[in-house]
Formats: structure tokens, C-alpha cells, sequence
């Protein structure tokens, strides 16, 4: 049995290794239809603020036939309520909190979940 | 030796020629000073907003060490344009002085307009500061992205320049209109 | 609410179709569960304190997916990015499934190998070094840590065992590292726990104050409540008080970094801008406020022999107070002026003020919020009341959009580890064992002769790991936590005392954990849907779900683990003779019997699910029910059993079938009578206290040696020490180590590199780790910040066991380290 620490003992100290962001663009399957997309691009330096979200410069429903990029999901233009509005809610304005990179590492151990 | 050299003495006109190269070179070597980052970030008020943001951009750190400074994308090269950019800049010193953006607030308050102004100047000059170091000649289409292949094809096709899609790469952007929540009221589009 | 469980699970079916985000989907595999012969039932989120409800997919005794609940109130069909993989933690290929004991020549050695054993062997080996150590040193020597994760029966199951079965109070939660200053501060202020108001209050607010709390990362569905709040109001102001810059600052309108303990210094100004003004609500506070001055120089929680402790005036005395009036009050916090302040801070002084006009401003509304910010501190207590005080002196509290909210970072800190009572100083209903009446209740309501549990407050969690070094707590059982990884100063407290040869640690859980690795014993856990779970979140939500899918091998539930280990032992064992003789009827039986086989627990019949069938009863609603006696009447009111299996939680005191948003309201709590108005009535006089105390130090400050703060934390992909998070593949690879964030110029000025590795040490011990001068977090110069989520790393190598001396929690935010080249 070990632990995903890997092999150094507890109380010495374990050396770090590297990882970058991955930047293949093609699309991640997703572990089923309910999970939101992983982004299957780096986002160093995209712009969330208050001001302006720059995933939207892709991703929005006009932006996306040009770019190729996933536009959102209809479920993004309805507010907590549920009514829909033709702009997306701003409930969904912060877009990492749901959807994330992925870096280049290995999983630490396998999983066994299946759909 | 001509009638005017005597009449001057080949000692001053030695001596003019020295104070000429001096002051054209201590010209210069100022000059040159306000075109470094150390300089440009001497103020807090680039300190503390637009250089606080670029340390987080590729343009500050990034794989092969390659940097831009600000001079790199704010200042023309060429002299001339250099020299109006500078006289221009002048009219920064009365903003400093009065306290335009001395505060992170009063600076967000008038980051539109400020990225505005040089949007458009980069626009202008067809993003010469840019391409400087990006020329489009040279990019390998093999070593770019997929995303990056495609866009940048279209974008040259169509006669576009740099600024037009990479803003807000090396700061903070201002307030964009976007199809998101409620309509702003002061916003770019 | 009159929802049978058949029109539950069909209407589930619908929203669940409906709520299909419309993204195309790409063709899943093949032998991949047909939408249609998933079957959909109602859980809790396994992660955070917000309390999301999840639809948990299931097919052939799987979970195969999840989604945000659409009719949940919480979270109306969102989830963070960790509650939409909540469908794979579950299924790491290094689940546990049988009981490990470290064993040499087939025998059990404490520096022996893991080895398999039955659940026999291993209770045996358990309940024979449970004996040795009561018989050698009595109750004390035995002890249990435990957690703001465990559902209500468990945690109601374990203090009951421990308490009352072993008669030792050595029991404390993993809640004391998260919100005993929240409970400390909610006690000394209003004379009971938890907040007045509830997640309502996001969508009436006008401003939010965010006091050392990332939601953006931490709590992320209750951000998106405020940034649908802040966005679509542009008149709502959203603060942000931190010591860093994190992604909560991408929508502050006021960004305040302010120097490492100073938000005392900043709280007390806030009261004194209040005062100077002219804007205390007299009305309000001449009704329902008394003053206080508490005891100051208090110390830092640390061994009594560390020098700091010696020198502090009142380290004996930290809880005491003295009434005062508010003239001595508004004397006592006018030295906080806003230069003198801004100085100290380092917040400029114009901000100062635009805060406290927040606070001020009688028209506008405000939410305050914190987390680890203001409860891992070694003035926590403290910091907590001062937030208490602006919201008391101006009357904005216990109303919509008015409230003083903590936030908890555990799913059931709230509705375990806090109202069942599973703090090594309480009882359930915020009863204490300190308090005689308050033990003769309980003592009544469990049916056990006069004098069993005992009146001295056992070890906290700071202090069971110490005793454990000092070889006075011998026989210990950590279940559902991974302490090993999350307690302050590893190196000194922790490693020597789980390892030391003296002691026998047992830890459940489902993962092979840097706790688990480090014990004698390891019990493997069945988790979240395995089991019939309960869990009550941060605005006082108690929600149920029950056993979807079978624990992997041999693998049990907390609760199954500890009634059966009660088994083990007869109250002859455990309990001295003239106990015994108050109760004849005990004589001979065991504790199985005597505790939950009692009558009370074991009178339901039925029960869906493993626990039940094994014990011949509806095992978790006798427990519950057993439970839900302390609180009725007593303005903790908990709904029947049943009631929670149909609804999606509801908000206690539930009185009438009636849920309360907002406590010491008349209109809105039950408890408060018609003309009242508002009465605190957690006080006998009905009045909340404010309570003046200054600004003091912290423990350890950078210095020539050790000169960059450390603060520690969390990160959104990951649930506090990764034990699941960092088994989903999607996760672990969105954040696959943690990072010391730092700033460019401390990076540039150590002449290193982003992304190099670096070796950090303290005092205490050194990690190494890359440096990220880039990330999403943003400190000042002179501070870093390490998320504790990696195993890897282990940066509570480096932290320092101090504490806040009135709440014992740890303080992971402030010590001295320094970074260097590897």
C-alpha cells in the first residue's frame, strides 16, 4: 500500500515536480452528459474581472460560430429563477468556477468510475 | 586654412564639435533614460496599477526570457515619432502633478479612457510597436495552436492589426459591453 | 412538503431532464448507462459548508453521475467544479477495503507492515488496547478525533460513546481547526451558536464585506448569489479584505490588503467611525446591547513552557469579561483612529473610511462575511465579536440584508460537530459539560446513572496531539479527517505523537491518507451515499439522503464502526463501581447495550440501508430522534426524521413544520414573542453583548531569519486535504500540486525564477515546493501563500501550533518562513 505522496517517508521532504497547462484544443469527453466541459486550452492571462469576461470573446452565442469555439449552454441565459433572458446570467460570470484547465500530469492513482 | 576658420580659431570649432557631440549624447542618454522601465515605474502610480498587472502578463516573464518593456509598446522607435510621443507625455508630468490617477480607484475610473487613447493610437500605426518583435512574415503557422492558426489566417486576410483582438494582454482590461447580465453603463464595445 | 418519495424521485426526473445545458454532447462509451435507466435521488454535497444538494445518479449499484439539484434553494441546479465529479470520488482504485494492522511475525507491532485482518481481529486488537490504556490511566487516556464531515448520527453516535461510554471528554472535532472562533465569538456575543440569518440575506444585501474569505474559490455557489447580486445591482458594493489578493478581488469595488492581523485594528476603527459620527442606532442598542470589556494580554495557545505563554498577563484567564457602558466603550476604541489605523495596516486611510460608511450608513444594508480569515487566528475569538460589534451598534443584524455571516468550510460542521456537540467541552443543543445541569440533562435524556460524564473539558485538538507526544493519550481513533495532514507544526506535535510507541492510533477512512499511513490500525470507511447520511450546513439547513449504492468490500460507516465497537466492552470495564451501583439493571451489559440498544435508539423498526439490517433497527432515525430531544423547546428545534427524507432541508428551529430564516426576529423566529421585537434570547436578559477588546500582536512575525509571512488554504478544485478531489483524474489535473504564490520582486529579489523549486522553511520544518509568481493568487511583498491540499508538500511541516486561547483553533494564517533556491 502506498500513499499518493508517493515513496518519501512523511517527515522528509518530498521534491516538486513540473507541470505545464495543457494547449491541445480538441475536445475533452466528458464523464457524462451533466458534467460541465473541462477546457481543453491554456487560459494563462484570460481576464475575469468585474470589467470584462474574455472567455466570452469566443465562447459567446455570437462569437462562437466565427471562432469554432463551444458556445454556452442554453442553460447560461436562465437566472436563479429559471426565466430566460437573452443575455447570459450573471450568476454564470465567473466561468472557472465551473469549468477548468487541465496541466499535463499524470493522475496519481487510477479511478474507477465508469458511466 | 579658410579665412572663417582663422577668424573662429581651430580650437573652438574642435571645442564646438566636442560640446555638440556632449550635449547631443547627454541629449540622448536622458532622453534614453525616460525610455526605461525603471524609470517608467519610478511613480507609484505606475507602480501600483499598470506594472502591478503586466508582472502577471507573458510579457513580463515567460518561457525563453524574451521581454517587452513599456518603452518596447508605448514608445515609438522611429525618432521622429518618438520625439512627439515624448512632448506628448509631458502633458502626464500636469497629470502627476495635479493627481489625476493617484489613487487605484481614480485610476480604474479613467482606465477606459486611458486604454482607449492608446488602442487607438495603436490602430493608427497599424500596431507598429507590436511588430517590432511579432512580424507576420515570420510566424511559423506549424508552431502555432490550432485556435491560433485559424484566427491569425483570417485576421491578416482581412486586414486587421494586432490590437484589434489582443487587448488587455499585458493589463488589466477596462469595462467591455459583453451579452452578459445587465446592460453596463460605461462600457467599450 | 407533503411530497411522498414516489413524487419525488418523478419530479426529479423532469428538472433533471430540463436542466440539460444543451452543450453537444460527444457519444459516450457504449456500455455507458442509458439516460433512461438511471435512477435519481437527493443528496448533500460531500464537499463545503454551503450545503449544495446534489441529484445522484445510479445504475447496476453505481453512482454514474450527478447534477445540481434545480429545486434546491441553495443552489438551484449549480454546483462548483468539484460537486459535478462528486460522481468519481468515490471510485479511486486505492479504495480500502478491509482493515489494515500493522503486524510482524503475524502478530500486531507498531513498526510493522500493513497487513489485512478481519473486522474481528481488528476490534479485538482495538478493544484490548482500549482496556489496557483505562485500566493504566484512566478516561483520559483515551481520546477520539473527529469531524465537521461526519453525518449527524455519526458525530451523535461518538460523543455518546465517548462521554458517556468511555466517560472521557477527550473528543473533539477537525470543526476546532475551522470554526471554533465562529462558535466561541456566537457564544460570548449572543449565548448561542450559529448565525441569526441565512443565504436569503445574499439577494437582499446592498453591500457585502469579505473578511479574509475567498468564496470565489471556497464557497463558489454562494458567489455566484453575490455576483448575481453585485452584477445586476450596480448601486451594491462588494469589499474585500484580505492578505492577499485572490479571486474574491475580481469583484471588489473596495480591494483592501492589509498587514497580517491587523482586521482587529481595522474592526475597532469601524466601531469608533460608528461612534464619532453620530451613527450608532441608540434605539437599538439601548434595548437589546450590553457592553463588556474582555480580559486582554490573553497569550497564544501555545505549551505552557514556550516563553510567549509565560509572558502573557492573562494566558490563565482569557474568557474573562467585565460589564462597562458604551461611553467607556467609545473611549476604549477611540485610540483607533483611521491614520492610526491606515499606519498599522497599511490600508490607506480614504478606504478605511469607505468601509466603514458601509457599516455606517443607516440606509444601506450589508452582509458581512467570513471564513479561516478571521477564525484561524490567534485573536479569533476576538475578531469575530469585533465584526459582532459594527453589526450591533448599528442594529444591522438578524434581518434581510443585514447580518454578521460565517461562513463554514465543512459539510456538517454546523449540524455535527457543532449542535450535536462533539467538542471536547460540549453536549448537544450548545449544552456544556462544564455546567452540572447541563450533564444532569443529558444524563437523563441518555438514561445513565448521575455523575457519568465527567465535568472537566477534555483535550482539544491542538492538545490531543500534544498529549499524544507526551504519551498521556494513548488509545486514539481518528475517523473521517486527516489530521496528520491538516494540524499545525507536523514535524514537533503530530508525527512524534502518533508515533510514539506508547500509543495505539486507529484512523478510518476510505483513502490511505498520510493519517491513515501514519497509524496502527486503519479502518476502511463507507462514504457519502454508501451510507443513510445527515448534514447541516452553514445557514442551519439539516438535510438527509439516504444509502444509494453498497460500500466497496469490507468496508463499514463510521456510525456501523462505532456501535459495533461498543460492543465490545461491559460497563464493569469502563465504568467505576459506585456508577455501576446507581444503576443495577447495567450490570453485566455492554455498552452497545446500555447506549443504543437502549430503548430509545433501537425503536424504530425498518431502515433502508446496511447499518439497519446488521443492527435489527432503524439505526440512524433512533439516533437522530434520540437527539432531536435536546433541542426541542430549547430554540434548536429539529424537524421528525421522516420530514427530511421529502424535503430539501429545512433551516431549525423548525417549529410547527415551520422553518426560521432569521433568528431574534419577532415575525420571523418562533422563540421571539409578538411586541418583543428582537430579543437575543441566548442571554437571560435577552440582550447580545458587545464586547471591547484591542489589537494585539500575533505569535511569530517575519524577522531577519525566517522574513516572509506564510498563510495557508485552500484552492477551489480541491476539498481541503485532497483525500477525494485528488483521486478524479479531471481535478488532480486542473491543480495538480500546490504552489507557493508569491510576489515578483520577493522572487526577484531571492534571484528566483517562476516555477523553479524552492525549499521553504520555518522554525518547525521545510517543504519544498515550485513558486508562482503568475497564479491566481496575488501577495504582497513580503507574504506567501501555500494551499494545503497537497500530501506532496505537507505545508503543516512548517506551520506553528498557536492558537486563539478563548476557541483553541489554530491559527494556519500567520507564521515566519523563508524561501530559498533547492
Amino acid at each position: 500500500m502506498k500513499p499518493i505522496r508517493g515513496k518519501v517517508p512523511i517527515p522528509e521532504a518530498n521534491p516538486a515536480d513540473t507541470y505545464r497547462m495543457e494547449r491541445h484544443d480538441r475536445t475533452i469527453r466528458r464523464a457524462h452528459k451533466w458534467q460541465p466541459p473541462i477546457i481543453p486550452h491554456h487560459i494563462r492571462g484570460y481576464q475575469i474581472t468585474k470589467n470584462v469576461n474574455t472567455c466570452m470573446t469566443c465562447h459567446s452565442k455570437k462569437a462562437a460560430p466565427e471562432s469554432g469555439a463551444t458556445a454556452v449552454g442554453k442553460s447560461h441565459y436562465l437566472d436563479r429563477d429559471g426565466k430566460e433572458h437573452p443575455n447570459i446570467s450573471t450568476r454564470r460570470y465567473f466561468c472557472l468556477q465551473c469549468h477548468v484547465p487541465q496541466f499535463d500530469a499524470e493522475p496519481l492513482v487510477g479511478n474507477t468510475y465508469m458511466p | 586654412m579658410k579665412e572663417w576658420t582663422k577668424r573662429v580659431g581651430p580650437w573652438t570649432i574642435v571645442g564646438l564639435f566636442a560640446a555638440g557631440i556632449i550635449f547631443w549624447g547627454g541629449f540622448n542618454w536622458s532622453f534614453e533614460l525616460t525610455n526605461t522601465e525603471p524609470f517608467c515605474t519610478s511613480c507609484h502610480e505606475m507602480q501600483e496599477n499598470v506594472f502591478k498587472e503586466y508582472q502577471h502578463t507573458v510579457h513580463y516573464t515567460n518561457r525563453s526570457g524574451v521581454r517587452a518593456t513599456c518603452p518596447d509598446c508605448h514608445v515609438p522607435k522611429e525618432w521622429g515619432p518618438k520625439i512627439v510621443r515624448k512632448i506628448r507625455a509631458s502633458n502626464e508630468l500636469w497629470h502627476k502633478f495635479v493627481g489625476s490617477v493617484d489613487t487605484p480607484e481614480k485610476f480604474q475610473a479613467k482606465r477606459l479612457a486611458l486604454a482607449e487613447h492608446e488602442w487607438a493610437r495603436m490602430k493608427a500605426n497599424d500596431s507598429q510597436e507590436c511588430r517590432n518583435c511579432h512580424k507576420f512574415e515570420y510566424m511559423d503557422f506549424s508552431e502555432q495552436g490550432r485556435r491560433a492558426v485559424r484566427t491569425h489566417s483570417r485576421a491578416f486576410d482581412e486586414g486587421k492589426t494586432c490590437i484589434e483582438c489582443h487587448k488587455g494582454i499585458a493589463h488589466q482590461l477596462p469595462p467591455i459591453y459583453q451579452e452578459i447580465g445587465a446592460p453596463r453603463a460605461v462600457a467599450a464595445r | 412538503m407533503s411530497l411522498s418519495r414516489r413524487d419525488f424521485l418523478k419530479a426529479n426526473a423532469i428538472a433533471a431532464a430540463a436542466s440539460v445545458s444543451g452543450i453537444p454532447v460527444k457519444a459516450l462509451p457504449a456500455d455507458a448507462a442509458k439516460e433512461s435507466d438511471i435512477k435519481w435521488d437527493k443528496a448533500a454535497c460531500r464537499f463545503c459548508g454551503t450545503g449544495c444538494s446534489v441529484l445522484v445518479g445510479t445504475h447496476n449499484g453505481r453512482v454514474v453521475a450527478t447534477q445540481g439539484d434545480p429545486e434546491s434553494e441553495v443552489n438551484r441546479g449549480l454546483h462548483c467544479v468539484k460537486g459535478y465529479f462528486l460522481s468519481k470520488i468515490m471510485y479511486g482504485a486505492d479504495r480500502l477495503k478491509t482493515p489494515l494492522l500493522r503486524k510482524k511475525n503475524g502478530v500486531y507491532d507498531k513498526n510493522g507492515e500493513f497487513t489485512p485482518v478481519s473486522w474481528n481481529e481488528a476490534f479485538d486488537v482495538m478493544a484490548a488496547k482500549w482496556k489496557d490504556a483505562l485500566k493504566a490511566g484512566g478516561p483520559t487516556s483515551v481520546g477520539m478525533f473527529g469531524s465537521g464531515q461526519w453525518t449527524i448520527w455519526e458525530g451523535y453516535a461518538a460523543a455518546k460513546l465517548l462521554k458517556a461510554g468511555f466517560r472521557s471528554n477527550n473528543l473533539d472535532p477537525n470543526a476546532r481547526h475551522c470554526m471554533a472562533s465562529a462558535v466561541a465569538g456566537f457564544m460570548r456575543t449572543y449565548g448561542i451558536d450559529e448565525p441569526a440569518g441565512c443565504y436569503d440575506d445574499l439577494e437582499h444585501a446592498d453591500a457585502f464585506v469579505l473578511w479574509g474569505s475567498n468564496m470565489a474559490e471556497m464557497h463558489p455557489v454562494l458567489w455566484t448569489r453575490i455576483t448575481d447580486r453585485r452584477l445586476m445591482n450596480p448601486h451594491v458594493k462588494v469589499a474585500v479584505l484580505s492578505t492577499y489578493q485572490h479571486r474574491g478581488h475580481e469583484l471588489a469595488d473596495l480591494h483592501m490588503i492589509f498587514t497580517p492581523q491587523t482586521d482587529l485594528a481595522i474592526l475597532n476603527f469601524i466601531a469608533h467611525h460608528i461612534i464619532s459620527t453620530g451613527r450608532v442606532n441608540k434605539e437599538f442598542v439601548g434595548k437589546h446591547v450590553n457592553f463588556a470589556l474582555g480580559n486582554a494580554d490573553i497569550g497564544y495557545g501555545l505549551r505552557p513552557e514556550d516563553e510567549r505563554e509565560k509572558r502573557a498577563k492573562n494566558a490563565g484567564d482569557a474568557d474573562a469579561m467585565k460589564p462597562i457602558s458604551l461611553d467607556q466603550y467609545a473611549k476604549f476604541v477611540s485610540s483607533y483612529t483611521a491614520e492610526s489605523v491606515s499606519r498599522l495596516s497599511g490600508v490607506p486611510a480614504r478606504l478605511l473610511v469607505e468601509l466603514a460608511e458601509l457599516y455606517a450608513d443607516p440606509k444601506r444594508k450589508v452582509v458581512s462575511l467570513w471564513t479561516m480569515g478571521f477564525n484561524q487566528h490567534t485573536r479569533g475569538t476576538w475578531v469575530n465579536q469585533l465584526c459582532h460589534n459594527v453589526h450591533l451598534l448599528t442594529g444591522k443584524i438578524a434581518e434581510p440584508g443585514n447580518h454578521p455571516f460565517s461562513l463554514t468550510g465543512q459539510p456538517s460542521a454546523c449540524g455535527t460537530a457543532r449542535e450535536v456537540g462533539t467538542f471536547s467541552h460540549r453536549l448537544p443543543a450548545d449544552m456544556v459539560v462544564a455546567n452540572p445541569k447541563h450533564r444532569e440533562v443529558a444524563e437523563k435524556i441518555w438514561k445513565l446513572p448521575a455523575g457519568t460524564i465527567p465535568e472537566k473539558p477534555g483535550y482539544h485538538a491542538v492538545l490531543q496531539n500534544r498529549m499524544l507526544k507526551d504519551g498521556k493519550l494513548n488509545a486514539y481513533w481518528v475517523q473521517c479527517t486527516n489530521n496528520m495532514q491538516t494540524a499545525a507544526n507536523l514535524m514537533q506535535e503530530s508525527w512524534p505523537g502518533y508515533r510514539n510507541p506508547k500509543n495505539f492510533v486507529v484512523v478510518s477512512d476510505p483513502y490511505p491518507t498520510v493519517t491513515a499511513m501514519a497509524a496502527d490500525l486503519i479502518l476502511p470507511t463507507a462514504m457519502w451515499v454508501e451510507k443513510e447520511g445527515a448534514y447541516g450546513n452553514t445557514e442551519r439547513r439539516t438535510q438527509f439522503w439516504r444509502q444509494q449504492v453498497k460500500a466497496p468490500g469490507e468496508a463499514k460507516s463510521d456510525v456501523w464502526q462505532l456501535v459495533e465497537f461498543s460492543k465490545r466492552f461491559k460497563v464493569e470495564e469502563v465504568w467505576p463501581p459506585e456508577l455501576v451501583k446507581q444503576k443495577p439493571e447495567y450490570r453485566g451489559k455492554t455498552l452497545y447495550e446500555v447506549l443504543f440498544a437502549n430503548g430509545e435508539v433501537n425503536k424504530f423498526p425498518g431502515g433502508d440501508n446496511d447499518e439497519s439490517r446488521h443492527f435489527g433497527f432503524y439505526l440512524q432515525k433512533g439516533l437522530f430522534e434520540e437527539y432531536a430531544q435536546f433541542g426541542r423547546g430549547k430554540a434548536h428545534d429539529l424537524a421528525d426524521f421522516d420530514t427530511y427524507h421529502k424535503v430539501r432541508g429545512l433551516r431549525w428551529p423548525v417549529v410547527d413544520g415551520k422553518e426560521t430564516k432569521w433568528r431574534f426576529r419577532e415575525g420571523y423566529d418562533p422563540y421571539v414573542k409578538k411586541g418583543e421585537g428582537v430579543r437575543f434570547y441566548g442571554k437571560p436578559d435577552g440582550k447580545a453583548v458587545v464586547i471591547a477588546v484591542p489589537y494585539e500582536p500575533p505569535a511569530e512575525v517575519p524577522d531577519k531569519e525566517y522574513d516572509l509571512w506564510l498563510c495557508t488554504g485552500r484552492v477551489l478544485e480541491h476539498w481541503h486535504s485532497g483525500s477525494m478531489t485528488r483521486r478524479v483524474p479531471e481535478l488532480h489535473r486542473a491543480q495538480p500540486e500546490a504552489l507557493v504564490f508569491m510576489h515578483p520582486n520577493d522572487a526577484k529579489k531571492r534571484k528566483l525564477l517562476n516555477g523553479q523549486e524552492v525549499r521553504v522553511s520555518s522554525r518547525r520544518g521545510e517543504i519544498r515546493a515550485r513558486i508562482e509568481i503568475r497564479g491566481r493568487n496575488e501577495p504582497p511583498e513580503g507574504l506567501v501563500f501555500v494551499p494545503f491540499f497537497d500530501e506532496g508538500r505537507l505545508v503543516n511541516k512548517l506551520t506553528l501550533d498557536a492558537t486563539c486561547p478563548i476557541s483553541r483553533e489554530t491559527d494556519y494564517k500567520k507564521c515566519a518562513v523563508r524561501v530559498a533556491k533547492v
